[in-house]
């Protein structure tokens, strides 16, 4: 069974990491990490967490074909 | 310690907790607040990860083999390529949540009572899914029948839902408190879903695999540089393989007719019995 909440429950996620990559790779957001400064580690994982939510959504919407 | 992780990972009695627990009611010399104590947990996570990933290998090749396709192709067109896109689904919420909770959960490993409370928490939860899955057996007026018939009504892990695989993949995140054990509360969520405890703790064991070995990727560059017996702790994580290996197949063959009861009370008995062994030592 698939859902429709779901899968753009994952969409949401999905931009939301890519944006949150962004703003943790040029060191704007600070939120959950050890101190000041650019977070590759963070913004690479969210990169590979949007790509993933992505997919997510793409195989969790439901389909009228 | 690699022993005790490995043993205790799969088995839904949360190895975290009792890495938390053991060293400080035997007095072992590990510092729970240093900094390389949970890096040597993820690497002995990644002992049990490796372990799983030779207990399921065929599987995986076929996971991955299927996922690639699946994705490239946009569609699924069998049941392997649905339990590829189900662990991705599963996978997601709790790597966000690993993602962006990692630097506060490492405050958590400093107090043995916390991960003594979260162990009754987890017996307590045990005993929960277990009573709802007793209801759903009445409902569907199977609890006369035997445990064979019983398990044969609910369904294989490729059946469940995106909804349900994302719902158990989320509760892998209560797994970060020490106590809380990643497969008790994923083969509950299983069985919530309907699965068969069997098909549950598969689903539990094929959950866990990408989230331990992406947590290992994420950690274990801060344990080669914090100065640590490396070769002790290489050692310690192939004895956590080796005995993560024997746990899953043990787990798996108890799981064709057996419950989470069991796992349930020795969680509460453990968890009561540490605290009062702290208190006292206090």
């Amino acid at each position: 069974m698939k859902s429709t909440p779901l899968a753009y429950g994952f969409l949401l996620v999905g931009l939301i990491c890519v944006v949150a990559a962004v703003l943790y790779a040029i060191g704007a957001l600070q939120l959950f990490t050890s101190g000041p400064g650019n977070h590759y580690k963070h913004a690479i994982l969210l990169g590979v967490l949007a790509v993933a939510s992505f997919i997510a959504f793409n195989f969790a919407r439901p389909r009228t074909v | 310690m690699g022993l005790l992780q490995g043993a205790s990972e799969l088995f839904p009695v949360s190895s975290l907790g009792h890495a938390v627990l053991v060293p400080s009611l035997l007095h072992w010399r590990f510092k729970q607040s240093d900094p390389s104590f949970l890096p040597f947990l993820v690497l002995l996570h990644i002992g049990t990860a490796t372990a799983l990933l030779i207990l399921y290998r065929d599987q995986w090749v076929a996971i991955i083999r299927g996922f690639f396709t699946a994705a490239i192709r946009g569609r699924m067109d069998n049941d392997t390529e649905r339990l590829a896109m189900l662990l991705l689904v599963g996978t997601i919420p709790a790597a966000i949540l690993g993602v962006l909770l990692e630097s506060r959960i490492k405050t958590l490993f400093a107090s043995p009572y916390e991960a003594a409370g979260f162990l009754v928490v987890n017996g307590v939860l045990m005993l929960g899914f277990e009573s709802l899955r007793r209801r759903a057996e009445r409902r569907a007026a199977l609890a006369a029948g035997s445990r064979t018939e019983q398990e044969a009504h609910f369904a294989s892990a490729e059946r469940i839902s995106f909804l349900a695989a994302a719902i158990v993949g989320a509760c892998q995140a209560l797994a970060f408190l020490p106590g809380i054990s990643r497969s008790g509360v994923t083969i509950g969520g299983g069985l919530l879903a309907g699965l068969r405890h069997e098909e549950a703790a598969r689903f539990s064991f094929l959950l866990a695999t990408p989230v331990i070995l992406g947590a290992g990727i994420v950690e274990v560059p801060s344990l080669f540089s914090s100065g640590v017996p490396i070769a002790e702790y290489l050692a310690a994580a192939v004895l956590s393989g080796i005995a993560a290996y024997a746990s899953a197949r043990f787990l798996l063959r108890y799981f064709r007719s057996g419950r989470l009861d069991p796992y349930g009370w020795y969680c509460i008995a453990a968890g009561l019995l540490s605290l009062a062994l702290l208190t006292l030592k206090a």
